[in-house]
This record gives structure tokens, C-alpha cells and sequence, in this order.
């Protein structure tokens, strides 16, 4: 234990007991200087700094990036909005001052105190609390009029976000609204109140188009008035946009869906860039930047033609006869017959005790490859459907790009279907059978595509098998996603059919010749439901809406090098060259003319009158035609 | 060893009544800078209470400090300071992240920075290297001092935790003044270390460096940094002489201020006492480190001399460099000030290190 006591009586070091004490004395020289000098010298100033002013900041809102369209017309804009905000820390008394807003404009006591009470605890100490997002020019008069009475009252000026054709582009823009919380989470740079793009480009798009936020300090008297103000950070508005799209051509496409449920696509067969993106009915992107009152939002979500829902890329249909363009070339791939090959169609084929018909009663006597395309013979195709069966023509499928999705900049794409045994045995349980062949063979099986998916197919038709990825914005690069897995020569006998097609007397696209230009296309029909022997024998105009089948027109138009797909898919439009073609024809015309064909008023009549047929449905959309 | 009453005798109440009386202006203090008050009820949580409850706890600890023989602490300091090392290291592999830096252990019931239990240990460590030898430090012997420290000090520093960090090696540095240093290392030091400090700036973080710019020029970052500066000052400023009142600090400056009651927690004092109530902080802050000087002087044995000389430093530091800061005359630094600022960890030890010092002196009359 002895260690424990050292007893040597040393002293410790006198010049450190020195050096202690010196610097105690430094330290309190030093304070009692810099106290005096702050409080007392420049008391009287600093009680004064304290008492009148008050240094605050704000943020200066960044105005959105503008969008266009190909040609430089303005889609997406920004325009000034006036909010009502309320600082608490200047409010003499908040409900007083929430009754007296609730006075001039309208809005419920109960709710703004909700309002105030739900967002009191987020906004920093001195920054106003948006209570009315967007005041009415009446409202901002007679508050900036009475606002000084009322301390604590301030009307913020911020970018809002206006569509110049709110119903046209909803489904490519999409929409801005306030960040949720969640958004706010995930991104620090959000702040309670802010803009963000919640759907479409808006929000693939977020980081280019949102812009940066300025700051600006300012003193405030102790009324709550600005003194002087210093801009600490120049806000930076967000890029510019420039999209594919002809507005143009837009304009046309919805101008003939009107009081349709449906979609077109229009497609530059070489670069992928989408000239036109149609999804009827619509919705207005503008109902939702000063947002949506309940009641709005609940019409949009109960209307039986749901204008939410983006067609063409979210819609996937049976392909009908679009398809048999898919299984001849799987035919081709495998080499299962020779185009040139004649099959005998009566009018029907059996397959055990089912009996298959081809749409053409009596049938279509000896047909090969072409012919069977041009007219759309059915028996041609059950037979090389058999042959080739389900592996292969699902194999080419995919090779074709159908049963994923095309990866367009855009949310919530569907894939579709692309049928294979095992899918079949996952889905149903049941093996795949012989007959799911036969209905496979004319697109009227299992599989489902979307509209995009199916331009793609038809695209590369015609540019020698490239699947080119669809492409909105105007200077992004193209990119080959695919290829056909056939050689130059069998894409060029796919091209020819689907140019006789049109040309041929016979063929079952005819109605799109146009003169000077190389059209090709094929008709399809998607059945809806099976048809009863009653509904056969139905006419067209008295089958019931829900009950007819969806029409599909897929088309590629070329001339001097210009080279597009057109497809559009018209939801219970009965035969696809009365009900999808005219749309299409319309867009070829554009496209290679620039004559904007109105949708002349018996077409008009006739969907009005197809809707009406149904009682359960209410009348369809104008588009904001 | 029975506790010997004698000892009671010998406690320097001075001490002891000017610690807990710092502490208990802090307490209300921290009871007027939280207890801010709009119509709705919106209130800083109330920190008084918790600081209470830490200080009681810390009364504890300055006990259990005062009652074992100090002396035993030179047994103990070398497997004291490698186990604090150890759990620094720990802190890197189960450290609680919190703003970013991994400073705390979890212990379940509370959050432990053994970034404070380094203090102690280098401060013992220290005591005991220096008392053991008469002639002033040379080279040799100073590298080894210094060499000793840099290890938890960097450890500290990586955390990142620079305040800590530093204070760290300041205590240490404080000590070896004490003891003092051959002329030939006092020149070489006052040569060397200018030239040194340019190079610590790139040992900065940006943040860090961003702070001394600030300082340099507050209005380059009125709304970060230069802010609390300014505003501090103004709060300050505007308690003129007789201050505004208890309770009645309008501190609308500081609503701005998120460490009103941590580091700048003087400002609201300066403003509700006026110039009254600081210099009176101040003199009581000078007596009381005033007595460590005294207990360092009659000391029994050049180990309490030590201990108590690094105690000295330890409270000094602190006391400069915050209220250096809170006063506009040195840059931000995340440095509470003693008894003052909110903060469990820091109040624990505080008490704990006043604990020891009383140990010191209690102990001054003893042969055995």
C-alpha cells in the first residue's frame, strides 16, 4: 500500500500556480471587457435590434421548367398564384383572425382551424402557414386591402403550374400537386407545400424540370412589416423540355376519339419518338395543381370510362388479327412453312369435336402466306398455329417485344401477356391444349398487348426488324432494343403483306390508301365477350356498348424516308377498319399532307349513339375538343 | 479502509457551494430558454427537469468521487485509460449514430459518450506521468506525454467530435504548462505550432471550416452560423445593465437558435440578467476555478497537484471557448459551458471532476 502515499513533500511548480492565476485574471479581463462593450456601450442598440426588427428569410419559388412540343409550342407553363399564409408568431389572436379569413373567403371556420392545427406544428418558427393555396383575384383584393389590420396575414406569391391544354396531354404530362410526407422524407429539398410531379412526365421528369429554390433575408418591424430586404440566393428555374410530340397531331387524334374509349399511338419508325400519344377519355391536369376538392376526385375515380387510366400503355387487349402478323413470323423464324405454300380454307377447321370458323363464312378457298394476311383468313392461321405451336409463337412474341413492358418514360406500365405453357399452368392450373393454339394463332387467346407494345411490333416491320424504344422527349437519343430474330428478307415480306393489305381490293385495310404515300395496315377485332348465338344475330347498332368487341387498326405509313407506325384500339368500336380506321386514315393524312380532317359529325352521332345503347353508361368526353 | 470523519473538516466548501450554485443558476436557466410559451402550447420540452435529475445524479457521483482515496486512482490510471481506448474503438462497430457522428453507446437507460470517460482518463493518466518527475519536460519526455493523449484524442476526433477531441489534448497541453517545459521546448513551441495550424485546416471537415469563415466574417452566412453570432449577440446586448427579467427574455432571437440551451444557453442568461447578472456568473466561474488553484497549491503530494491543475484546465477551456463564442470573439464550436448548458453526459462529469478536486483537498493533511 506504501505506493499509495507518496510522501516525498515536494511543492508543485510555482510558476504554474502563477500561470493559473494569470489566466483566470485574462479570462475575466477579457469577458468583463466584451460584456461591457455588448451591454452596456451597445446595450441601448442591440435592445433596440431586439425590440423593432427582426431578421426573417423566405424562400423565392423557382418557376417550373416549361414543356413543349416538337415544333416549340408551349404545353406546361407556369403562372403566378397567390396563397394566403399566416405567421403565428405576429397573430394577436388566431381564431379572430381564422373567423375573419373564413369571412372573406368562404372557406369553412372549422376546417382552416383543422388546417392550422394539422400544420402548426411543421412550419419553422416565422414562416407562414399556407391556409388558402390559391385566392381568387377578388379574394387577393379585398385581403391585401384590409391585410394591415390584420397582423400576421400574408399573401405569398408562388409559380403554378398551368396546362395550356389541360384534357390533351394529361396522361403524358401528368399532373403536379403538394408533397406528401412521404416525398417529403425521401427528398430534403421539399418543404410543407411544395410542387412535385406526381404522375407522367411531371414526375419521370422531377429533377430537370423542378428548379432551386432562392432565399431572400428581410427585417420586420415589430408590426409584422418588411423594413429592407436582401436577396441571399438567386433562385434557378428548372430546364426546359421540348417533347416529341406534334401537338398538331395530338389535337387530331383526340378530335376523332371523341366520345370514345381508346388510344392511338403514332410512332417515327426509325427513331421511336412518339408524335402522338392519345388516351381517350381524359382527365384535366390543371384540377389538380390548385387541388382536387373531394368531390372532384371522386367522379374521376367512379367514372365507369376511367379517364385516370393511361391506354396505351396501361390498357392491354386481345390482339386480334393484329396479331397474326406475329405468329407469320414465327412461322417464318422456324421456317414451319413456305410462304408460298397454299392452305384449302372452307370456312371452318375442326380440331376434335370444336368446330373453328374462319370470319368468312363460306370460306376463303386456297390462300398462301399473303393472301391469308391481306384478308385476314383464319383457317390459315389455325393450321400454322398448330404447326408451330404455343413454345414458338410465344417465343417470337417476346422477340417482338410483347408480354413486358416497352420501357417508355412514363409510370405504371403494363406488360401484357405473352402466354407460354407454364404461364397457362400457373394461372389456371390446366395444361395448355391444342385448341389454345388455334385461338392463339389469331390473337384471340390468352394474349394481351397494349397499344405501344403493338406500334413497336409494326415499327419494326418496316425498318427492317429494329424494335425501337418509344421516346417522349424530343432530344433524347434512339435506341434499338431488339431485333426481329428473322433476316432482311422475311421483314420485307412482312412489309409487303402489310402494304397489299391496303393496296388489294380485297385486303382488309383498304380504306387507308392514301395517294403518294406507302400505307400498310391490319385489321383487328377483340372479342369481349363469346358471342351468343342472340348477339349474332343482333345488328351492330343494337348490340349493347359493353358487349362489343374492341377494334383495333395497326398501320405504317412511309414516304420521301419518313416512316411511321399508326395504331390506334377503339374499346367496343365492333370491326376494326369502321371503327379504329378513320382515326388512323386521319393521322396518315396529317402526317404526310398537314390537312386536319375534323371528325365529321355522323361518326360523331354514331359513338354518341353507341353509348347510348348502353343505359348504364353516361356520355363519354368531348376531350376538351 | 474506514472512512475517516476527519476528513469532513477538511472539504473545501467553497468549492463545493460555488459548483452547485453555477449549477443551480443553469437550472434556471435552462427553466426560462425551454420554457418558452405560445398560446398553443408549443414549448421546448422541458430540459430543467431532465438537467435536474442529471445533476442529482452527478451529486452522486461527486460522493462516490470524494470518498475513495484518490490516491488509489494512480494504481488504477493506466488500465482506466486502456479500457476507455478499447471502448472508443467499440464505438465504431456498436456506436449509436446521432447527427451524424457515432459518439454514444447505448447502455439502455441512457446514451454514454465515452468521449467524457476520456477526459477523466487522460486527465489521470496525465496526473500520473507528470508528478512523477521534477525537471521540466523535455523533448523526450514531452512526445511521450503528448503521444499518450493523441491516441484517445484522435480517436475522439474521428468521430467526428472535434470539440471533445481538442479539449482533450488542451487539457493535456494545460497540464504540461503547469508543470512547465524547458525554455529550448517553449521556443520550439512558439515557433512550430503557428506554422502547424494552416495544416490542421485540411484535418477540418467542411462544415468546420465553413464556421471559421463564418467567424471571420458573420455576414457571409446570416442565416447559418453568422446567424447564431449575431443573434446571440443581440440577445446579449439587449440585457443592458440590469437585464430583463427572469422569465421575461423576449429571446425572439433565439427562437431561431436550436442549442439555445446547450451552447448558447448564456445568451439567454446575458439577456434576462443584464450585465448584473453576467459579471456575477463570470466572478463566480473565477472563484471557482480559483479554488482549484488553491487545492492544487496545499495539495499532499504532486499527483492531487496535478489532478487538481487538470481539473482547472478541463472547466477553463471550456469556459473560454464557449463563452468566446457566445460572445462573438471566437468561431462556432459545439463546447457546452459548465453547470450552465443542458447536457446529462457533460453534468455527470462535471460533478464527478469537482469530486475529485474536493477528494484532493480533503486529503491534504493526511500521514499515514
Amino acid at each position: 500500500m506504501s505506493h499509495l502515499y507518496d510522501t516525498d513533500d515536494k511543492h508543485p511548480p510555482k510558476s504554474g500556480l502563477v500561470l493559473l492565476q494569470t489566466l483566470i485574471l485574462v479570462l475575466f479581463c477579457l469577458f468583463a471587457m466584451r460584456l461591457w462593450y455588448l451591454q452596456i456601450h451597445k446595450g441601448d442598440e442591440y435592445a433596440r435590434k431586439a425590440r423593432d426588427n427582426q431578421l426573417r428569410k423566405e424562400f423565392i419559388f423557382a418557376p417550373r421548367g416549361v414543356i413543349r412540343d416538337r415544333s416549340g409550342d408551349l404545353l406546361a407553363v407556369n403562372e403566378p398564384a397567390y396563397a394566403l399564409g399566416l405567421v403565428r408568431e405576429d397573430c394577436k389572436d388566431i381564431d379572430a383572425t381564422l373567423q375573419q379569413v373564413s369571412t372573406w373567403t368562404g372557406a369553412d371556420f372549422e376546417e382552416l382551424r383543422d388546417l392550422y392545427r394539422k400544420r402548426r406544428r411543421r412550419v419553422k418558427p416565422f414562416e407562414p402557414l399556407i391556409l388558402i393555396p390559391d385566392l381568387t383575384f377578388e379574394q387577393l383584393a379585398l385581403i391585401e386591402i384590409n391585410k394591415l389590420r390584420w397582423p400576421g396575414l400574408e399573401v405569398q406569391v408562388r409559380p403554378r403550374r398551368k396546362y395550356m391544354y389541360g384534357k390533351l396531354l394529361a396522361h403524358i404530362l401528368g399532373y403536379v400537386a403538394e408533397a406528401n410526407e412521404e416525398e417529403m422524407a425521401r427528398d430534403q429539398e421539399l418543404a410543407l407545400g411544395d410542387y412535385v410531379g406526381k404522375l407522367g412526365l411531371e414526375l419521370m421528369l422531377e429533377d430537370q424540370l423542378r428548379g432551386i429554390k432562392g432565399l431572400r433575408q428581410f427585417e420586420v418591424d415589430v408590426n409584422g412589416r418588411r423594413l429592407e430586404d436582401r436577396i441571399l440566393k438567386h433562385p434557378r428555374a428548372g430546364h426546359e423540355v421540348s417533347l416529341a410530340i406534334d401537338l398538331g397531331l395530338q389535337k387530331l387524334v383526340m378530335d376523332w376519339l371523341r366520345y370514345e374509349a381508346g388510344a392511338v399511338v403514332v410512332m417515327d419508325a426509325d427513331t421511336g419518338q412518339l408524335w402522338a400519344l392519345a388516351s381517350s377519355p381524359s382527365y384535366d391536369s390543371n384540377d389538380f395543381s390548385s387541388g382536387l376538392t373531394p368531390e372532384q376526385w371522386r367522379k374521376l375515380r367512379d367514372d365507369p370510362m376511367h379517364p385516370m387510366q393511361n391506354r396505351p400503355i396501361q390498357s392491354a387487349y386481345p390482339p386480334g388479327s393484329t396479331f397474326k402478323h406475329v405468329v407469320a413470323g414465327a412461322g417464318l423464324q422456324y421456317g414451319a412453312m413456305d410462304p408460298r405454300e397454299t392452305v384449302y380454307c372452307s370456312g371452318s377447321t375442326t380440331l376434335g369435336r370444336h368446330v373453328f370458323r374462319c370470319w368468312k363464312k363460306w370460306g376463303h378457298g386456297r390462300v398462301d402466306l399473303e393472301r391469308a394476311l391481306v384478308e385476314s383468313c383464319d383457317v390459315y392461321f389455325y393450321k400454322l398455329g398448330k404447326k408451330l405451336g404455343v413454345d414458338r409463337m410465344s417465343e417470337f412474341g417476346a422477340a417482338a417485344g410483347f408480354g413486358r413492358p416497352t420501357g417508355i418514360n412514363l409510370p405504371h406500365e403494363k406488360a401484357g401477356i405473352m402466354p407460354t405453357r407454364q404461364w397457362k399452368r400457373r394461372r389456371f392450373g390446366e395444361p395448355w391444349q391444342g385448341g389454345d393454339n388455334y385461338n392463339m394463332a389469331i390473337g384471340q387467346g390468352y394474349t394481351l398487348v397494349t397499344p405501344l407494345q403493338m406500334a413497336r411490333f409494326y415499327a419494326a416491320m418496316i425498318n427492317g426488324g429494329k424494335l425501337m424504344k418509344p421516346v417522349l422527349v424530343k432530344d433524347e437519343s434512339p435506341v434499338v432494343q431488339a431485333r426481329l430474330p428473322l433476316d432482311g428478307e422475311q421483314v420485307g415480306l412482312l412489309r409487303k403483306t402489310l402494304i397489299e393489305t391496303v393496296r388489294n381490293a380485297r385486303g382488309t385495310a383498304r380504306r387507308l390508301r392514301t395517294r403518294g404515300v406507302i400505307v400498310g395496315g391490319k385489321t383487328g377485332t377483340a372479342q369481349v365477350v363469346r358471342l351468343t348465338d342472340e348477339l349474332k344475330a343482333m345488328k351492330d347498332e343494337d348490340i349493347p356498348y359493353k358487349y362489343r368487341d374492341h377494334a383495333w387498326m395497326a398501320a405504317t405509313a412511309e414516304k420521301d424516308g419518313r416512316r411511321f407506325a399508326i395504331v390506334a384500339m377503339v374499346e367496343h368500336g365492333l370491326h376494326g377498319g369502321s371503327g379504329a380506321g378513320p382515326v388512323v386514315k386521319a393521322a396518315i393524312d396529317y402526317l404526310f399532307t398537314g390537312k386536319v380532317r375534323k371528325k365529321p359529325q355522323h361518326l360523331i352521332d354514331r359513338a354518341l349513339a353507341a353509348q347510348k345503347a348502353d343505359g348504364t353508361l353516361p356520355k363519354g368526353d368531348s376531350n376538351g375538343i | 479502509m474506514a472512512f475517516d470523519r476527519r476528513l469532513l473538516l477538511h472539504i473545501n466548501w467553497a468549492l463545493l457551494g460555488l459548483a452547485v450554485v453555477l449549477f443551480l443558476c443553469g437550472v434556471l436557466n435552462l427553466y426560462s430558454a425551454s420554457g418558452f410559451r405560445l398560446e398553443d402550447g408549443m414549448s421546448v420540452a422541458p430540459y430543467y427537469r431532465k438537467q435536474l435529475l442529471w445533476g442529482l445524479l452527478g451529486m452522486l457521483g461527486m460522493v462516490t468521487f470524494m470518498v475513495i482515496d484518490y490516491r488509489h486512482l494512480k494504481t488504477i490510471a493506466w488500465p482506466l485509460f486502456w479500457i476507455t481506448v478499447a471502448l472508443l474503438v467499440s464505438i465504431f462497430f456498436a456506436g449509436k449514430t446521432i447527427y451524424g457522428a457515432r459518439r454514444w453507446l447505448d447502455l439502455g437507460f441512457m446514451n454514454f459518450q465515452p468521449s467524457e470517460l476520456a477526459k477523466i482518463s487522460v486527465l489521470v493518466v496525465g496526473a500520473r506521468i507528470l508528478s512523477r518527475e521534477r525537471e521540466k519536460l523535455d523533448f523526450l519526455r514531452l512526445g511521450y506525454v503528448l503521444g499518450v493523449g493523441l491516441i484517445p484524442a484522435g480517436l475522439v476526433i474521428r468521430q467526428p467530435d472535434l470539440g471533445s477531441g481538442l479539449s482533450i489534448l488542451m487539457l493535456l497541453g494545460g497540464m504540461i504548462l503547469f508543470r512547465g517545459v524547458t525554455s529550448r521546448v517553449f521556443k520550439t513551441a512558439l515557433v512550430t505550432i503557428p506554422c502547424l495550424l494552416p495544416l490542421g485546416w485540411f484535418f477540418l471537415h467542411d462544415y468546420q471550416k465553413q464556421r471559421i469563415l463564418t467567424f471571420l466574417d458573420p455576414t457571409k452566412d446570416p442565416l447559418g452560423s453568422g446567424y447564431h453570432i449575431i443573434q446571440s449577440e443581440i440577445a446579449i446586448g439587449s440585457g443592458r445593465f440590469w437585464g430583463k427579467g427572469f422569465l421575461e427574455g423576449t429571446q425572439s432571437q433565439l427562437r431561431f437558435l436550436p442549442e439555445k440551451h446547450t451552447d448558447f444557453a448564456v445568451a439567454v442568461f446575458g439577456e434576462e440578467w443584464g450585465f448584473v447578472g453576467t459579471m456575477i456568473l463570470l466572478a463566480l466561474f473565477c472563484f471557482f476555478l480559483y479554488q482549484m488553484v488553491v487545492i492544487a497549491r496545499d495539495a499532499r503530494g504532486l499527483f492531487g497537484s496535478y489532478l487538481a491543475a487538470g481539473v482547472f484546465f478541463y472547466f477553463f477551456w471550456q469556459i473560454l471557448i464557449n463563452m468566446g463564442m457566445v460572445l462573438g470573439l471566437m468561431p462556432v464550436v459545439g463546447i457546452p459551458l459548465p453547470f450552465i448548458s443542458y447536457g446529462g453526459s457533460a453534468t455527470l462529469v462535471n460533478f464527478c471532476l469537482v469530486g475529485l478536486v474536493l477528494n484532493v483537498s480533503m486529503r491534504r493533511f493526511l500521514f499515514k
